[in-house]
């Protein structure tokens, strides 16, 4: 593997393959509410449970990609190691993760990373 | 010759090398302007060292397939431990290259060592010492590293950070950190109980099943805490939550010891080393075994990086110890 691998840590050789690398999606900010899909097969029967979300802090939109697993929890793309017992939950992990992003406020977070380990 | 991946708080060779080859690749100008990728904010010329932040967030930003929202194509499906290995390949080569040292081996940071300790003693570990990762951020500065080669006193600045809503920007600013201390790091038995799963993933090859990989990728067992990998990202906090968060320097550390776990499972498997196999559906396209990984690094027809490549690294590096107590 190591003549391999010379060839393509050269410096810049790979440049062309970077610029060409962005994936078409772009990140995953929506423009209004959130919306998942649950599915789940029971005894042969098809289960279908659309869910959609409209989250706001400050009046602001929260809008990146969440997801809701079948025992519903949460997982929110922006913050991936993560999974919440509820929205609201996730939503106080955002405020304590990005400070640039909520601004304001009384400066007081909870003093840890948030998920729903406490 | 196979570069030998150390502990890097027992040899102070590989720490140093570590923390010079990370401000040398900091420092290194790669020729590609923020902007021509289409990241928005402020024009920056990205360093090399920021292309593999760029590389880690458009692999978790592709969802694999786009239909679904759950496994992308580094994480949350079968492809987590290759695809990571892959990428620390690539930085050991370039850190290699800039230190002038083809030996040089990545270390590793052997957290469940400092699991084991009382939680209000596991940030005193020697890891966040000034000679080696450097502090815990600190709140009256916003939560800014403020000691160590990576301090905002050094010329080690954030260039790219995905913001609350997961979109990749340009920012300028120290590396932060903010340790959930009452979390506390993995313990040895959640180690243990990982590689005692013979099954290496299974379907629907997601967070669900209860898998080795899914116990070292950290979604398994479902309870209410973050476990093994996922755990050491919450547990550091800042800037190792987003999916920036190849920013801080010790995400490798943290993803060299999940390889090294990885690589102790491979060593006594009895089972596949590796599923899903190729006859699997195109919807598993990037995590079966001879799919090509996704990289920026490399053109779209090179088919030479697959999950089944990595399996067997032996002539590029080895561990140091695979004894995991």
């Amino acid at each position: 593997m190591d003549d391999e691998l010379r060839e393509i840590t050269e410096p810049f050789a790979y440049l062309p393959h970077v610029k060409a690398g962005a994936p078409p999606t772009g990140g995953h900010a929506h423009d209004g509410a959130i919306e998942t899909v649950r599915e789940a097969v029971h005894r042969g029967h098809r289960i279908v449970v659309r869910t959609s979300y409209e989250i706001e802090v400050d009046g602001r939109p929260v809008s990146g990609h969440l997801g809701v697993a079948n025992d519903g929890r949460v997982h929110y793309h922006p913050v991936p190691n993560l999974s919440f017992a509820s929205a609201v939950d996730m939503v106080k992990s955002l405020i304590d993760t990005f400070p640039d992003d909520f601004d304001g406020g009384d400066g007081q977070g909870h003093g840890d990373n948030g998920g729903d380990h406490h | 010759m196979a570069a030998i991946r150390a502990n890097i708080l027992t040899d102070a060779a590989a720490r140093q090398s570590y923390v010079d080859g990370v401000l040398a690749l900091k420092a290194e100008a790669s020729g590609v302007l923020s902007s021509s990728l289409g990241i928005p904010g402020p024009p920056r010329d990205l360093a090399t060292y920021d292309l593999f932040v760029v590389w880690h967030h458009w692999a978790m930003s592709l969802f694999t397939p786009p239909s679904q929202g759950d496994r992308n194509a580094a994480h949350r499906g079968p492809v987590f431990l290759p695809w990571h290995r892959f990428m620390l390949i690539f930085l050991e080569a370039q850190l290699q290259r800039v230190l002038g040292n083809e030996d040089f081996g990545l270390p590793y940071w052997s957290w469940s060592d400092d699991g084991e300790l009382p939680l209000g003693e596991q940030p005193q570990s020697p890891l966040w010492a000034d000679d080696c990762m450097g502090s815990d951020g600190d709140p009256a500065q916003g939560f800014a590293v403020t000691s160590g080669p990576f301090s905002a006193t050094s010329a080690f600045q954030v260039n790219l950070a995905a913001d609350s809503n997961g979109v990749l920007r340009t920012v300028s600013r120290p590396l932060r950190r903010r340790f959930d201390v009452a979390l506390g790091l993995p313990p040895t038995g959640q180690l243990q109980a990982a590689l005692a799963d013979d099954d290496y993933d299974e379907e629907p090859w997601s967070t669900d099943p209860v898998s080795f990989r899914n116990r070292l990728e950290g979604w398994v067992p479902a309870e209410t805490q973050p476990h093994l990998h996922n755990r050491v990202h919450v547990w550091v906090g800042g800037d190792m939550l987003p999916s920036s968060s190849p920013n801080d320097p010790v995400f490798y550390l943290n993803h060299c010891n999940v390889d090294r776990v990885w690589s102790a499972w491979l060593q006594d498997a009895t089972g596949p080393l590796y599923l899903p196999d190729q006859f699997a559906s195109d919807e598993l396209f990037r995590h079966r075994i001879d799919d090509p990984m996704f990289s920026i690094f490399t053109s779209d027809d090179d088919d030479r990086w697959t999950p089944r490549r990595m399996l067997d690294v032996s002539d590029t590096y080895t561990y140091d110890n695979l004894t995991l107590t």
